[in-house]
């Protein structure tokens, strides 16, 4: 992927060298001879084998499941186009201008969309004889030069996957990629080809377009089988962005074309379907068969790659609560780029790994035995300085083995697994018990845990649910609920969870521990429920006795005359609180099945990272700020700070400032220009600048009027810089003033 | 006079003009006219007719003394690509080998070309093109006789009379002929020719709907008669002459129609000589099928939701970043608010508001003085970041990622540069190209109450 692409979007991180880790893919490429010396290095240390191959995998998990997500429309889409060109449409048939199209609502960013468009690209070119091209914006500033890329396009790529054809066909392909320059791209030309490429056998039948013509008068429909044979798909991935003029002549011609061309009109649309009628007035449309498809929403998808993906037990590899919540909210709040939050994932995943050889342990559990032998001492000692190794180290009471646990580095090789098993499992169950979670709390009016699993999950590592007032909330709508709801939720919560051990935890590593943890857990629960379900059979009686007497108690109390309102309050408050105080049988066994479910599965295994087993920091990433500082571009903000505090990056000793604001003569005289500048107003002297300029540079206090013509040059090269870096702009009004720019 | 006749048949109700342009172009005896000017709305049948002639006559003709190049001006992006086109067409030359830079070049080739007694004519369709090219172009094609010294015309075909070519150079009057539209009798009678077409476009529609009992079904429609299709059409004009009188567009539609008028049939609940029933049936189809002409639908199910320009359903169905909504609201806000009412809006002590007799006139507030109503105005990136802050209650960081919002809204046509679109100073400005309705369903999904921060509603 060439992270290029987007490049109207937004600011990119490269990768440089000294990190030296690139996927895969590009290892691969690059090869041992010209690979830097460090990339070797790197590249042959374990944790970036691990590396490389957690992230393989996921890679191929997250296509995998996109492809599949964006099956059913890219088929339903492949389906129109294969319809629309070789069966032909019969109620338009002697209408020969009309071009097919399909108008694709795709979603607000555009960028990620490519890339579905080169799938479906790929689907087209497998499924039927056709040629695409891809015809972006950007290419089409002009009529022109619209028209020469789309001809240029369907010339070209048709070349370069050359169809099993005879010597004869090569030879005129050779010579045409010799003689074809962009300017002489036109339609005519790409009518030539297509004639020569692709209806050639009818060629000697009927030599010119006039006896083409001539028979489609008498057979329509066997003229449209012949012609139709290979079809042209232009795919607009961008609508929006095209110049609508450009636009309706494109399709003008396309539409006079459509007799000699079979066209096929792909549009991405990010909006809605409206955009293409407010784009194109009424003759163009006219010209235009539309067919709207959805795809999924951007939301949609990345709640996908999250619960199936990222969120899987099978990976060892988590994020953190913080560190999760904050890829989620730049995708929900910014951009609902998938793309960006993959790539902004994969950079956790490398974050992580590069913190050294004992991350290599972070992979299935297997791998991570056969990887404790790898250990070197540093490692070791790496592992001893997590933070979670030390109340590990505290809970152990004996004294030699805690000397040996820190000295020993075979001693802790030895406890190893049985650690890192603990930690595996703790993910397990926890990802477990979130499905059950999920189920029980996810469609609570005004989901106070929402909704989805992600949000639960980030909620979950990161704090003590427990004691979380949105948590408490969740627990008292659940025990307000009528028995029915109550049993269908937590036996819907039961068999979801269990269908989750089926599908997703049988096959893995350490699946059968897992598995008796839960379903003790889950059978405890099911009793449970089942006293619940009976309570409700005995109380069927009680209900009805208890309320036998209460109704004769309200008309007595009605009766009651109370003399003042604060009577009437007090009275209500007594019999509120009576109320509470005689739970009914299914009331109690409600709130019991619901400590269990508090204090057997949620404060046992759904504990905050904080409560984690210990060395769950190998699996763990948890550091956020150094995502956010390499992920999320803040220009003006670095700038800000270089120029205000320039010691921040030069780290040299002259310009320790004691506050952000202070002056020193020794700051870069760029820095003191704009310091002084964050001082005025809208306009700027320049003449008092100057001053003020001398006065903190020139330390000699004279009262010359005369500026010293060095200073002065400095001052002046100072604000050229300034203006250079769009911070003022000399003012045309107002004499020697400048304007400033920002505020 | 066959040529007349076959074409005639073809396109009834247009005999006069085919015999005048017959007798302009048709016969080998006489020279042919300099240019001839062709205009007419559109659906008139101009281009459709003048192609079907020239073919006619060529077949009818050799073909190397009638030499007919017939091209659409819409691709001519260049006054290059015209002259190639015609060139290829009238030289019969290998295509790869014409190559005309300019317009001395075209005259010099036709020149070449020159034979006793072949006859050439070059026909423009949308020849209205033709003014946007060079200066010389369209005064010298309106003399190509002359230039070249060929038997030759051009034919102009264009929706525009011939005072629209007018330029400052002066132009040789061509001879004009105008198609005119065409009366509602004469639309019945094309369209009722169009019989056996929508009888087979409703056959092959069963055929690959696979409906059950299908031949009887067939056989009901091979009952059908010509009456019955006009007495249809009348109904269907009625409703669609006063909205559309482009032929071939009444013509689509006609038949999609055709199929929704024969369903009662063909399910056997209405007997196919009740026309009242029918007519009761098929009104509902009509009045959506009006609504969507035009707008060619692939998908007949999904014809409902094309409509729907309703703005709010628009605003429902788009995905936007949160913080895209927010900048789209703070947009909003910015171009339908004076910047001078910013800080009473925006600013918590803005101190009190003096009351003027001017601005209690002021208050009293017509429709027409409503911002809402006069339009979006222009604002700086900075004032609406400013805005943008203001009513954000969370604190944001200045970010690439917000900034980029911005030019993503501005691709998705939300917003709209006014000037300065590739200056990088910051006094580029921009506006909200959305309504008050997108806004308020917008911000009712975060939560959110433009009104309150609207000059128009305090």
């Amino acid at each position: 992927m060439d992270s290029t692409i987007s490049v109207s979007k937004g600011c990119f991180v490269f990768k440089g060298a000294a990190e030296g880790k690139k996927g895969g893919a590009i290892k691969r490429k690059l090869k041992d001879d010209n690979a830097t010396n460090l990339q070797t290095q790197i590249s042959k240390q374990p944790f970036y084998s691990t590396y490389t191959d957690t992230w393989r995998s996921l890679e191929i998990h997250i296509d995998q499941l996109q492809s599949q997500s964006y099956t059913k429309t890219l088929e339903d889409v492949v389906q129109y186009v294969e319809n629309e060109c070789i069966v032909g449409n019969t109620d338009t048939y002697d209408m020969e201008e009309i071009v097919p199209a399909a108008a694709l609502l795709t979603g607000v960013n555009q960028p990620d969309h490519l890339e579905q468009f080169a799938t479906l690209t790929q689907r087209i070119l497998e499924k039927m004889s056709a040629s695409v091209c891809m015809l972006q914006s950007r290419d089409c500033s002009t009529l022109k030069s619209a028209v020469e890329t789309m001809v240029y396009n369907f010339i070209e790529c048709a070349q370069e996957r050359p169809p099993q054809s005879d010597l004869e066909d090569e030879d005129t392909e050779k010579r045409e990629r010799k003689r074809l320059r962009r300017t002489q791209c036109n339609m005519r030309q790409l009518v030539h080809w297509y004639r020569r490429k692709y209806i050639k056998p009818y060629h000697n039948k009927d030599n010119e377009d006039d006896g083409v013509d001539d028979e489609e008068e008498h057979s329509p429909h066997a003229k449209q089988r012949t012609k139709r044979s290979h079809a042209l798909v232009v795919i607009l991935p961008d609508f929006e962005c095209f110049n609508t003029t450009i636009l309706q002549d494109l399709i003008l011609i396309l539409s006079a074309y459509y007799a000699h061309l079979p066209f096929v009109l792909i549009f991405g649309v990010a909006t809605s379907v409206s955009a293409v009628h407010n784009a194109l007035p009424y003759h163009v449309t006219s010209k235009v068969k539309l067919c709207v498809f959805k795809t999924q929403t951007a939301p949609v998808c990345l709640n996908e790659i999250l619960e199936r993906v990222i969120l899987s037990p099978k990976y060892a590899f988590h994020l953190s609560g913080k560190a999760f919540k904050f890829l989620t909210h730049i995708f929900l709040y910014y951009d609902f780029s998938i793309h960006g939050f993959i790539q902004g994932y994969k950079y956790c995943l490398m974050e992580h790994f590069f913190q050294g050889n004992a991350y290599a342990l972070c992979s299935n559990y297997t791998a991570s035995l056969n990887q404790i032998k790898n250990l070197s001492h540093e490692d070791v000692e790496c592992i001893r300085r997590l933070l979670s190794f030390r109340p590990y180290v505290e809970s152990i009471n004996d004294c030699k083995r805690i000397i040996a646990i820190l000295t020993d580095d075979n001693y802790l090789k030895k406890k190893l697994p049985q650690l890192l098993r603990d930690c595996h499992i703790h993910f397990m169950l926890l990802r477990i018990f979130l499905e059950f979670l999920t189920v029980l709390t996810g469609d609570l009016p005004k989901c106070p845990l929402g909704k989805q699993r992600r949000e639960l999950y980030s909620f979950c590592l990161s704090k003590e649910l427990r004691d979380q007032p949105e948590f408490k909330e969740c627990w008292q709508m659940l025990s307000f609920m009528s028995k029915d709801e109550f049993v269908s939720k937590v036996s819907k919560a039961i068999s979801v969870t269990e269908d989750f051990l089926h599908s997703e935890i049988v096959d893995l590593e350490l699946a059968e521990d897992c598995m008796t943890t839960v379903n003790e857990k889950l059978q405890a629960l099911k009793d449970l429920l089942t006293k619940v379900v009976m309570s409700g059979m005995d109380e069927k009686s009680p209900t009805n006795s208890t309320a036998a007497p209460s109704t004769p108690a309200t008309p007595e109390a009605n009766k009651q005359k109370f003399t003042s309102r604060q009577d009437l309050k007090e009275h209500l408050l007594q019999m509120s609180k009576q109320h509470n105080k005689p739970s009914s049988e299914y009331a109690q066994s409600v709130a019991q099945t619901l400590l269990y479910i508090q204090n057997e599965i949620i404060i046992k295994y759904m504990a905050p990272l904080t409560r984690s087993p210990p060395l769950h920091e190998l699996f763990v990433y948890s550091d956020v700020s150094t995502v956010r500082r390499h992920i999320i571009g803040a220009p003006r903000a670095a700038l800000h700070m270089a120029l205000n505090n320039p010691h921040y990056y030069l780290q040299c000793k002259c310009c320790q400032l004691s506050e952000s604001n202070q002056l020193l003569a020794t700051l870069p005289d760029l820095s003191v220009a704009y310091k002084l500048h964050l001082e005025c107003g809208r306009m700027i002297n320049l003449f008092d600048w100057l001053q003020a300029f001398r006065s903190v540079v020139d330390d000699i206090d004279n009262e010359q009027e005369q500026v010293d013509p060095q200073i002065q040059a400095r001052f002046t090269r100072a604000v050229a810089e300034l203006q250079f870096l769009g911070y003022i702009k000399m003012s045309k009004r107002k004499t020697d003033h400048a304007t400033r720019l920002t505020w | 006079m066959d040529v007349c006749k076959t074409i005639t048949e073809k396109f009834p109700c247009r005999k006069k003009i085919v015999k005048e342009l017959i007798n302009l172009i048709s016969y080998d005896e006489e020279m042919f006219p300099n240019a001839i000017h062709i205009h007419g709305h559109t659906g008139t049948g101009k281009t459709t007719i003048i192609k079907h002639l020239l073919k006619e006559s060529v077949r009818r003709n050799n073909e190397n003394v009638f030499n007919v190049a017939f091209v659409n001006c819409v691709e001519s992006y260049s006054s290059r690509i015209l002259f190639e086109n015609i060139a290829e067409t009238l030289c019969s030359e290998n295509a790869e080998e014409v190559k005309v830079e300019n317009l001395k070049d075209f005259v010099e080739r036709l020149r070449q070309l020159k034979t006793e007694d072949t006859r050439y004519i070059i026909a423009l369709d949308n020849a209205e093109r033709l003014r946007d090219m060079e200066a010389n172009v369209l005064p010298s094609i309106l003399r190509l006789q002359e230039l070249s010294g060929l038997n030759l015309c051009v034919i102009l075909i264009t929706q525009l009379p011939l005072e629209k070519f007018y330029c400052k150079t002066s132009i040789d009057e061509p001879i004009i002929v105008y198609f005119p539209q065409y009366t509602k009798s004469e639309t019945l009678k094309i369209l009722s020719a169009d019989f056996k077409n929508a009888q087979n476009l409703l056959i092959s529609q069963l055929q690959r709907n696979k409906t059950e009992n299908l031949e009887q079904k067939i056989d009901v429609i091979n009952t059908v008669s010509r009456d019955f299709f006009n007495n249809y059409l009348n109904l269907f004009l009625g409703v669609f002459y006063k909205a559309c009188r482009d032929l071939s567009e009444l013509k689509i539609t006609a038949r999609k129609c055709f199929t929704y008028y024969m369903t009662p049939i063909l399910e056997g609940n209405v007997d196919m000589s009740d026309v009242s029933r029918l007519w009761r049936c098929v009104a509902g189809q009509l009045r959506t099928a009006l609504m969507q002409v035009y707008i060619r639908n692939g998908q007949p199910k999904s014809g409902a939701e094309l409509n729907d320009k309703d703005s709010v359903k628009i605003a429902q169905s788009l995905e936007l970043p949160y913080y895209g909504k927010y900048l789209l609201i703070a947009a909003f806000i910015a171009s339908y608010n004076s910047s001078k009412e910013d800080k009473r809006l925006f600013v918590k002590n803005h101190g009190k508001r003096r009351k003027r007799m001017q601005a209690v006139n002021a208050k009293a507030k017509v429709a027409e003085k409503m911002s809402t109503y006069i339009g979006p105005k222009s604002f700086s990136v900075d004032r609406l970041l400013a805005i943008f802050y203001a009513i954000l209650e969370e604190k944001v960081g200045l970010t690439c990622n917000l900034l980029s919002q911005i030019s993503t809204l501005v691709n998705l046509k939300l917003l709209s540069f006014v000037s300065g679109e590739n200056s990088m100073d910051g006094t580029s400005r921009l506006q909200c190209t959305v309504g008050l309705e997108f806004i308020v369903c917008i911000s009712q999904v975060v939560g959110f109450n433009v009104r309150q921060y609207l000059c128009d509603f305090n």
